[in-house]
């Protein structure tokens, strides 16, 4: 049998709280040291300890980051699952598998390697064996597929944080699990690891922990928050690098950082903050937006800046909290009662999630409103290679009146008056001294001033579209990758970009070369519009059920061009793969073109 | 013309003309607070009044017209207030909510700004009715207290300096619009106080619930009020020694600014620091149908919100930009420590 060398899948069946998550980051960490392209999705209850939790680990050459179609190398460690995780396999997967756990894996198409890796546990510690067995496969893999040894040392020491018991223990482990394959298998083990050129400036690091440096780069003054799924590492992680980064001169913090009472309490703060000069943001999940909402509609309406970040997760409701969705997206770009529309920044890479977060800010200050940041648990929550974030360009604090001589500068200052002719007024802030402003979510002229004339209403909220129209050709703009033939073309966002060049082969390969557009905000970018004319087909990919982007699409565009698109979505929960998709274009594709 | 202080006439810290009914409750409190501000000689633009939704929140337009405000939703301000406070903590957050904001839609807002003893003055225009949306009962309205063309209300009340007090809200006090000389000391010490300073004052809706069987009509409360103390502020730049001292027994608290609140006692001897005997005061007058008003709680000891966060000295609001972004050395020594 030939050896598969750097192109496989693992799939790691445990029980969640038993420390697997040690297990698959040092077996992932280790991987990566050796140069090898990897990519992990945590599959996780919503659930301390007990239930079920899978971990996936894609290693690809090719540097497919989706989590792959099919499971090469199966561990298996729970109970709960294990006959639905054997029935899944596909012939010739090898199989890792607790023997302790008694139960029997009755199928002769598969490689097994049964381990006793309870007992090995329990000869180490066994208080702690259910967790030290986990440790266990780790060795056992490492000797299958060939892990280097210091390699993998020096993951067990960064994981453990330098902690020497704990490291002996765990290494402990690892060692006696490879010792038990050397002593007990002779087959030969068909999927192989080997070492590739590192690239010394990348490292590992999730969506939400780059989300945070970002704004803390940005400058954030205050951070109020409410935990929930998938967002809460966004804060921990800006709570956590906040005295490093932030303190000033005499040790004081200069970002304020509020454990709010609920998602409402989160937003008013942002505004607070925002009305009173600060650079202010939030970060919450689908759920934490819905409360949010009249908030929104008040920034909106009265023109305070403000950032907040949606880590979506799958709704309606409560709906699956552990699990990915681009589910928010048109609730985002149109958040509120009456008619508004919101800046929506899409990040579909670890580098834009840092910059995103930092050009929130800037976008949130110059436009006088709430910017989103719409990321999900894939991006959040996943570990990603990284190869370094760029240092912001020059901060822009917007249209602020600092002095007397500002505002005599302008003929007939009002707060809510348009004198450049881009919908975006200047303002003054409480404490300058400068021209006081009552703001309020009611109805106001141009001097901030209530107001019910019908003449006074059309015209602000007429003001208020040409403001985030103009926002169009200034917020981060699509990424194009055009093929000459210029037949079919995709539009996809946010995380679907680590899936999109495996779909792009697979389709490939079948003999269709599509172009692509990746949409990096909302509103949308005229390049969209652009890119949709120049093509015969569209496809919109997206994340979700009803085609949010799609819908979009079909309502922004000229009447003409809204033929020529076409809806392709799905959501399961699952981190996109790459099969499921390329299958519905295609046959999406055959349905309009026949 | 007569000016205060800071050399400010009084025109400067007034408002638009009021749009409520005539005879509020609530325009005596704008003008409380017009006269604290101004005989205490704050920098008008050193003050940001707050309100949420309701009658008692269309009030900032009508008081402190150089002042900046922000009249947010209904029960939110709050955290309006608190996301303002610790990006500028220097300025004095008077903030203005009404019964219907504060003990219903927002009283979860409510607690936690205590919770956090933000610093501000949080006054509740207190009138047990809905107004604006033609006078239903609100959660505040006593049992057997009834407004006109109504029922008499059956559903127990919200005491909210009861529930203030066992938050552990710094500062706790009862007035009532018709009170205008309690209620301004009471509004002058509250602006001194460093700290949530609730002041909840009984103001009479003169359209829905002026008739003598409501508890809160003027006629109601002023032959039903028990005063706990009479009270005479004394401001930092007026020398205590010259206040001219009282006959009878008298209690000074020294209060964050420097300035004084002398409480004179009149019936019993309520002291203001035992909190057990403020909520006896409280459900004893409930118990009568009466309304005890004055200071009923002080603690000047808890730390702010900008206090416990240990934010820097200049306001976060007034930092540079340079203050605010790591440096690209910073940035670098980051990523080398994750790429090692």
């Amino acid at each position: 049998m030939e050896t598969i060398v750097n192109d496989f899948t693992f799939n790691i069946a445990t029980a969640n709280g038993t420390g697997s998550q040690s297990s698959n980051i040092i077996l992932l960490q280790s991987m990566f040291e050796m140069g090898v392209p990897v990519s992990g999705k945590n599959l996780f209850p919503s659930n301390i300890s007990g239930l079920p939790t899978w971990y996936i680990i894609r290693v690809s050459d090719e540097g497919y980051q989706a989590p792959g179609d099919r499971t090469h190398i199966q561990v298996l460690m729970n109970k709960a699952t294990w006959d639905n995780d054997i029935a899944s396999l596909e012939s010739g997967t090898v199989v890792i598998y607790n023997s302790d756990v008694k139960l029997p894996v009755e199928r002769d198409d598969l490689i097994l390697y049964p381990i006793p890796m309870t007992t090995i546990a329990r000869g180490l510690n066994p208080k702690l064996a259910r967790m030290i067995a986990n440790m266990v496969y780790v060795g056992v893999i490492a000797e299958l597929i060939g892990l280097d040894d210091s390699i993998l040392d020096s993951a067990v020491n960064k994981q453990f944080n330098g902690k020497a018991k704990a490291i002996e223990l765990n290494s402990n482990a690892i060692t006696l699990g490879r010792e038990y394959v050397v002593e007990h298998f002779e087959q030969i083990c068909p999927f192989a690891l080997e070492p590739r050129e590192q690239n010394p400036e990348s490292f590992i690091i999730d969506g939400n922990e780059a989300v945070a440096l970002g704004s803390l780069f940005g400058g954030v003054t205050m951070l109020s928050w409410y935990p929930i799924t998938p967002s809460t590492s966004i804060a921990e992680a800006i709570i956590s690098h906040l005295p490093k980064l932030r303190s000033d001169d005499d040790g004081k913090l200069t970002c304020a950082v509020i454990q709010s009472e609920d998602e409402l309490a989160a937003a008013g703060m942002v505004v607070g903050a925002g009305w009173a000069g600060g650079r202010a943001m939030t970060c919450t999940s689908g759920p934490g937006i819905s409360l949010m909402s009249e908030f929104v509609g008040l920034a909106y309406f009265s023109e305070v800046p403000g950032v907040i970040w949606d880590v979506n997760r799958v709704g309606p409701s409560t709906g699956l909290p552990t699990r990915t969705q681009q589910g928010d997206l048109s609730m985002l770009y149109e958040v509120g009662h009456g008619d508004t529309k919101h800046l929506v920044l899409i990040p579909g890479t670890i580098e834009e999630c840092f910059e995103f977060a930092w050009r929130a800010f800037d976008l949130a200050e110059r436009y006088q409103t709430i910017v989103f940041g719409f990321s999900d648990l894939d991006l959040g929550m996943n570990p990603w290679i990284c190869s370094g974030f760029d240092y912001p360009e020059k901060m822009d604090r917007g249209k602020v009146l600092h002095t007397q001589d500002d505002i005599d500068a302008i003929e007939n200052y009002g707060r809510y008056r348009d004198v450049d002719g881009d919908g975006i007024c200047y303002r003054t802030l409480p404490g300058s001294g400068l021209e006081p402003i009552l703001y309020r979510g009611t109805g106001h002229d141009e001097d901030a001033v209530y107001s019910e004339n019908p003449e006074v209403y059309v015209a602000n909220m007429a003001r208020l579209k040409r403001k985030i129209d103009g926002a169009r050709t200034v917020l981060p703009q699509p990424i194009l990758r055009e093929e000459p033939e210029m037949q079919v073309g995709i539009i996809y966002y946010g995380s679907m970009e680590n899936t999109i060049q495996e779909i792009d082969d697979i389709l490939e390969a079948t003999g269709l070369k599509v172009s692509q557009c990746r949409l990096r905000s909302l509103p949308i970018s005229p390049v969209v519009e652009e890119f949709v004319a120049n093509h015969e087909q569209i496809i919109v990919l997206e994340v979700n059920r009803d085609g949010q982007l799609y819908g979009i699409l079909r309502k922004e565009l000229p009447i003409d061009l809204v033929p020529r698109v076409h809806s392709v979505a799905f959501s399961d929960g699952l981190p996109p793969r790459a099969r499921k998709y390329s299958d519905m274009i295609r046959e999406k594709l055959l349905e309009v073109m026949s | 013309m007569k000016l205060n202080i800071i050399d400010l006439p009084k025109d400067d810290y007034k408002g638009g003309p009021s749009s409520l009914c005539p005879g509020c409750g609530h325009d005596q409190i704008s003008n409380v607070v017009i006269n604290a501000a101004w005989e205490n000689g704050i920098q008008p633009d050193r003050i940001a009044k707050m309100s949420g939704i309701g009658c008692s929140s269309k009030t900032p337009a009508y008081f402190l017209g150089k002042s900046h405000g922000f009249n947010t939703l209904h029960g939110r301000m709050p955290a309006v207030t608190t996301g303002a406070n610790v990006t500028n903590k220097d300025l004095h957050y008077i903030a203005v909510s009404g019964d219907g904001d504060t003990a219903s839609i927002g009283i979860g807002q409510f607690i936690h700004a205590i919770r956090r003893n933000i610093n501000m003055v949080y006054i509740i225009e207190n009138n047990g009715v809905y107004g604006l949306t033609k006078g239903q009962y609100s959660a505040t309205v006593e049992i057997g207290s009834k407004k006109r063309k109504a029922e008499a209300n059956e559903s127990p009340p919200i005491d909210l300096c009861a529930m203030a007090i066992n938050l552990g809200c710094t500062f706790v006090a009862r007035s009532f619009s018709g009170s205008k000389k309690q209620l301004t000391s009471l509004m002058k010490a509250a602006i001194s106080h460093r700290g949530t300073a609730v002041i909840d004052v009984i103001s009479p809706c003169v359209t829905f619930s002026n008739n003598d069987e409501s508890f809160r009509s003027y006629g109601y409360v002023k032959d039903n009020q028990s005063e706990l103390h009479a009270y005479d502020y004394i401001p930092t730049f007026q020398p205590i020694a010259e206040v001219e001292v009282p006959e009878g027994e008298f209690k000074d608290i020294t209060l964050f600014d420097g300035s004084t609140l002398r409480l004179e006692t009149i019936g019993g001897d309520h002291n203001p620091s035992d909190a057990v005997a403020a909520l006896s005061q409280i459900h004893q007058a409930e118990h009568e149908q009466r309304h005890v008003t004055g200071l009923l709680y002080y603690n000047p000891e808890p730390k702010t919100l900008d206090e416990m966060l240990e934010l820097s000295d200049t306001p976060l609001a007034e930092l540079t930009n340079e203050q605010l972004r790591p440096s690209e050395a910073d940035l670098e020594s980051l990523l080398a420590e994750f790429r090692a």
